[in-house]
This record gives structure tokens, C-alpha cells and sequence, in this order.
């Protein structure tokens, strides 16, 4: 015999210890198996609660607030600006509306949350801060929508769900109880229904803490005043979700938030004074596509 | 060796404190019962005189030292206006606010006022100026009868500071509010109208200019009460005989009302002051908010809108509008 069988023999062997050795792991597979040593199927319970439920529902666009007929000044803005670029022109506008919101209402729902029983005295004086008949009809507006949405959708689930929320349902339905009393009598309405102060109870009554309800509260106007600008053809969907998504986005909702943290209702003010010229023209302009 | 005693009286009064009290001795006359102050605060009463509508009025006249408040004055003025008295406020100027060395030295000016049944205040002082680095704060409330009869016109401006020194907006924090409460005895009264306005400079993504939309001055007008009535329904007219922003004039001069062809001279002007404003009628009030390029354009629109009206002119006299020539 030559060196070529020899290696050719060698490599037979080689090839017939790899197939033993995966004959012999089939084998002791297919004994274990036999024994029935099977894993018990893992059950996994993963920390997502109803809050996480209710707070994706709240910064949905679909929760039927009809928080898309108001563009919140944006249309009366850019009829006063014609002639610029829309999209810069936008961005700034973003961010004064941002900053306006913070200062008018954050303050309204911090306070609510905090104390879900002040709801009337609340809602008294925000509408009373709220000299603009614009503002003031989109927030009401969208606040009795909330109400609404509420008790129709949210309230019997809660019910059951947030013990601890009970203060501020009890809030919440004795002020929708207000609400109807008031609009079947002949006199001047106490009862408004301001989207601020409602949405803080709100929120307390679905289990969410108050960071949460205040972000979620400034992302949706972010949003809704995002989807005007859409409409209103200062920008495509994609450039509108990069907006929306980016950092400067996220970084002006928390700076804000942070600097109304403390303040109190009676201190709150309007800080961009330019805001209630805009929102209080929207009624001079010729066509409109929106409400407010 | 111990500090010997003060040869001087202790002084009665506080710093800043003054107190007006008006009431109405017989119905043909009213005078002041109290009228105190003290430095920085100062209140000249020229003496009282009949307006036009044959109605007592008094006037009286807020100064500061030197024409504005320095860094940390406080001023505390009280008021109060008994039943069926009527009072116009006036100041001489534009009550300048100085820069303050830090940001807790603020300038404040505290105004409460009681309007009694029946009773009227016209308030249209001129604007506050505020320098470069000042600090300022300012709360007026009004006091009023909770069965409506009271009445109330309140003029709240504020300008960029001084143009002639490039001073657009540089002040460090400005904030005003004013409030109409319903009085109360037992607490502190149900608000009618709150009007905040928050300014602080230091804000690196929107600047105090972009805030402001480049105006120069901008401000608020309350209109409430018995007496003005007609001067708010006057100017909801106004505000919705505006020309439409964005439209083309389809329509000819003919078909038009009175109102509207008397607007479309005086809109030539106003556009040239860069002036915009709004008028809503909310809770009983009539609220105007306007802002302006210049402190003048402002002054003229709103003096020329008073004058034509005629109610403060005829109730209160010519000087009643002293600020707004």
C-alpha cells in the first residue's frame, strides 16, 4: 500500500467518527425525550398595568376630544407673517405656543391633580384668566368633550380598577352633574368645563402620576398644533413625525414642564403676549380652516 | 456709649403706603376723607370739578420721585371709592422703571381699589417703561360690587424702554396683573377677570423680541360696568368692522355701513403703526388687547377710539384722557 490509501483511509475514519458522534447526540436526545423531562412551559407576567392602558389611550389623536378642529393661533399667526419661510416660521411658532401652554394652563392642571376637590374653583379662574373668546371656546370645548369621553368610555372600568382614585371620580361626576344642572337654567353659567383643570382630575382618576399627565398634556398640543400645521400646508406628514420625534421636541416639553412645576395657579400668566393678539384675530380671517 | 434717642417723631405712615378714600358728602358734592402717601409714592389732587354730564369728579394724579421707580421702591396704594363717587387716576409721564443690581431687587406697585355701588373709576395713566436689567413687578385689584353696579376703565400698558438706546424688550423680568374680584367681607371674593403678563428675558430659544412680535408697546383695556357700557358695545363694533385679514376688496364703497366705510381711512394709518389689537366680550367684561411698533401709534388709536365714543369725555372730562393726547 502507498501514502495516498493511507490518507485516503484516514479521512474514512475521520468521516465516520463525526458520524458517530452525531448518531450518539441523536440517540441520547431521543432517550431524554423518553423520559418525558420536557420543561414546564414558563409562564411570563410582565409589569404593564391598566395606567399604562389609560395613558396610551389619553395621548392617542383618536381619543374624540375634536382637538383637531383648533390650530391654537397657528392659522391667524402665519395670515400675519405672509411672505416668510412657513416652515422657520412654523418651528418659532412651536415654540411660543409650547411656552404659552406651559404658563397658562400646566399650572391649572398641577393644581387640580394635587387637589382633585378644588375642580370648581379651579375652572372658575381659569376661565376668568382666559379673556381670549377663542381660547376660551376651543379649551371649553375640548374640556366637556374629556368630560364626556369620561364618563361614557373610562369611568366604569376605572371604577373598579383605582381604589385610590376615588376623591377624584367624585370630583368628576358632581362636576359633570354641575354641568347639566347649569345648562338647563335660565342664568349665567358657573360651570365651564376647561380642558386644563378637567384633564389633571382626569388623569388622577386613571391611575396616572402627575409627571405623566403633564407630558402627555403638552405632547398632544405639540401634536395637534404639528397636524394644523400639516393641514394647513406648511409641511409633509414624514417632515411632521421628524419634528415631532426629534430632540428638540422632547427637550422643550421637559424644559417647560420644569420651569411651571411650582407654580401656582394665581401666579400663572401669559408669557408670550404676542399669542393673544394672534388667537383673538382668528376671527378676522377671511377663510378659515380651522376653529381657533 | 449707646445711640442717643431720635429727636424726630415716628413717622406715621410706611414708606411706599398711601390711602384714598372718597365718599360722597351730599349728592352734589364728594370729597376725599383720606388722602395720604409717602415717599416713593406721591398723589396730587388739582381739586375737584364738574364734567361735562354734570357729575362731580375727582382727580388725582400717581408720581413717583424722579419720574420712575429705582431698583427695590415699593409702592402700596390704597383705595376706595364710596358709593356713587367717581374718580379718574391719572400719571404725569411714563413711569420709568430703573435697573436693578440683582435679580431680588425688585421694583413693586400695588394698587387696591374698592368701587363702591354706583360708583365709577376711569384709570388711564401712560405706559411703564422698563430700562435695560430691570426688575419689576405690579398687581392691581379691583374691588367690585357684587350686584354689578360698579364701574370700571382700566388701562394697562407697557413699552420696550428707551428706543433712543437700541432698548428692544432687554429687561430682566416684568410681570403685571390685574384682577376684578367681587368684594367680599368674609374672604377674598369670587375673581371676575384675571390679566397676567409674565416678561423675563434669558429665554434662549424664543427670544423677548419674538414674544413680543417686534412690537414696541402692547397693553390691555377693561371696559366694565353700568357707565361704559355703551363704550364696550362702541368697540365689539369696532373690532368686527375690521377689514378681513387676507381678503381682497371684491366689495365697492356702496352697500357698506357707516361704521365700515368710516374704518378704511383711519386702517391706512393703523397698518403704518404696525397696530394690532383684539376685543372680546367675555364674563361681562369687554376686553381690548393691543400692542403697536411705537408707544404714539398706540396712543393715537386709543385716544382717537375714547374721544369718538364720547362716554369718558362726557362722564369724566376732557382730562380724563390726558395720557391720551
Amino acid at each position: 500500500m502507498n501514502a495516498e490509501d493511507i490518507e485516503r483511509l484516514k479521512t474514512h475514519v475521520a468521516e465516520l467518527e463525526q458520524q458517530l458522534h452525531v448518531t450518539k447526540a441523536i440517540l441520547k436526545r431521543a432517550e431524554s425525550s423518553q423520559t418525558g423531562s420536557r420543561d414546564a412551559a414558563q409562564k411570563a407576567s410582565l409589569p404593564l398595568g391598566p395606567s399604562l392602558h389609560n395613558l396610551l389611550l389619553l395621548s392617542d389623536s383618536a381619543l374624540p376630544l375634536g382637538s383637531f378642529a383648533y390650530s391654537s393661533g397657528l392659522e391667524s399667526f402665519l395670515a400675519h407673517n405672509k411672505g416668510g419661510n412657513n416652515l422657520v416660521l412654523f418651528q418659532q411658532f412651536l415654540k411660543l405656543t409650547l411656552r404659552s401652554m406651559a404658563y397658562t394652563n400646566v399650572p391649572y392642571l398641577l393644581a387640580s391633580f394635587r387637589d382633585p376637590l378644588a375642580l370648581m374653583e379651579l375652572d372658575n379662574d381659569i376661565d376668568a384668566s382666559t379673556p381670549c373668546t377663542v381660547q376660551r371656546r376651543a379649551s371649553i370645548a375640548q374640556g366637556r368633550a374629556l368630560l364626556g369621553v369620561w364618563e361614557k368610555a373610562f369611568a366604569t372600568t376605572a371604577r373598579k380598577q383605582f381604589a385610590e382614585g376615588q376623591e377624584a371620580m367624585a370630583a368628576l361626576s358632581t362636576f359633570a352633574a354641575d354641568l347639566r344642572a347649569a345648562a338647563v337654567s335660565s342664568e349665567k353659567l358657573p360651570v365651564n368645563g376647561h380642558l386644563a383643570p378637567l384633564w389633571g382630575v382626569a388623569a388622577m382618576s386613571l391611575g396616572l402620576n402627575l409627571e405623566e399627565a403633564c407630558y402627555v398634556f403638552l405632547l398632544n398640543h405639540a401634536k395637534a398644533v404639528v397636524s394644523a400645521g400639516v393641514r394647513a400646508s406648511v409641511m409633509g406628514p414624514y417632515q411632521a413625525q421628524s419634528l415631532l420625534a426629534g430632540e428638540a421636541l422632547q427637550k422643550l416639553v421637559k424644559e417647560n414642564l420644569e420651569k411651571v412645576w411650582f407654580l401656582q395657579p394665581e401666579d400663572a400668566g401669559q408669557v408670550v403676549p404676542a399669542m393673544d393678539l394672534w388667537n383673538g384675530r382668528h376671527e378676522l380671517l377671511y377663510s378659515r380652516i380651522f376653529n381657533s | 456709649m449707646s445711640m442717643p434717642n431720635s429727636p424726630f417723631m415716628v413717622p406715621a405712615t410706611t414708606p411706599g403706603f398711601g390711602e384714598i378714600i372718597l365718599t360722597l358728602l351730599t349728592a352734589k358734592k364728594q370729597v376725599l376723607n383720606t388722602f395720604t402717601y409717602q415717599y416713593p409714592l406721591k398723589l396730587i389732587a388739582p381739586g375737584l370739578y364738574k364734567s361735562p354730564a354734570e357729575k362731580h369728579v375727582t382727580l388725582v394724579f400717581l408720581l413717583t420721585y424722579g419720574g420712575g421707580l429705582v431698583g427695590g421702591d415699593k409702592t402700596n396704594l390704597k383705595t376706595t371709592l364710596n358709593n356713587h363717587t367717581r374718580l379718574v387716576l391719572l400719571t404725569q409721564g411714563s413711569t420709568k422703571i430703573f435697573k436693578s443690581s440683582s435679580a431680588a431687587t425688585v421694583s413693586r406697585q400695588v394698587i387696591n381699589v374698592k368701587i363702591g355701588q354706583g360708583a365709577s373709576l376711569c384709570y388711564l395713566p401712560d405706559p411703564t417703561q422698563p430700562f435695560k436689567a430691570s426688575v419689576y413687578e405690579q398687581r392691581q385689584t379691583f374691588y367690585v360690587d357684587p350686584a354689578g353696579t360698579s364701574s370700571l376703565l382700566m388701562l394697562d400698558w407697557v413699552s420696550e424702554g428707551r428706543r433712543a438706546r437700541g432698548e428692544n424688550w432687554t429687561l430682566s423680568s416684568w410681570k403685571g396683573r390685574n384682577e376684578v374680584r367681587h368684594f367680599d367681607e368674609s374672604s377674598r371674593g369670587r375673581l371676575l377677570l384675571r390679566d397676567a403678563v409674565m416678561l423675563h428675558e434669558g429665554d434662549p430659544g424664543a427670544s423677548l423680541a419674538h414674544k413680543t412680535n417686534n412690537m414696541g408697546v402692547f397693553g390691555t383695556l377693561i371696559v366694565y360696568g353700568p357707565t361704559f357700557h355703551e363704550l364696550g358695545d362702541f368697540i365689539m363694533q369696532e373690532f368686527a368692522a375690521q377689514p378681513r385679514i387676507g381678503a381682497r376688496a371684491w366689495d365697492s364703497e356702496q352697500g357698506k355701513t357707516d361704521v365700515e366705510a368710516a374704518v378704511r381711512p383711519r386702517q391706512a394709518a393703523e397698518n403704518d403703526d404696525g397696530l394690532l389689537w383684539t376685543a372680546a366680550n367675555v364674563r361681562g367684561f369687554v376686553l381690548v388687547k393691543f400692542g403697536s411698533t411705537e408707544v404714539d401709534g398706540a396712543r393715537r388709536w386709543l385716544g382717537s377710539l375714547l374721544r369718538r365714543q364720547g362716554t369718558v369725555e362726557t362722564e369724566f372730562g376732557h382730562q380724563s384722557l390726558l395720557c391720551l393726547r
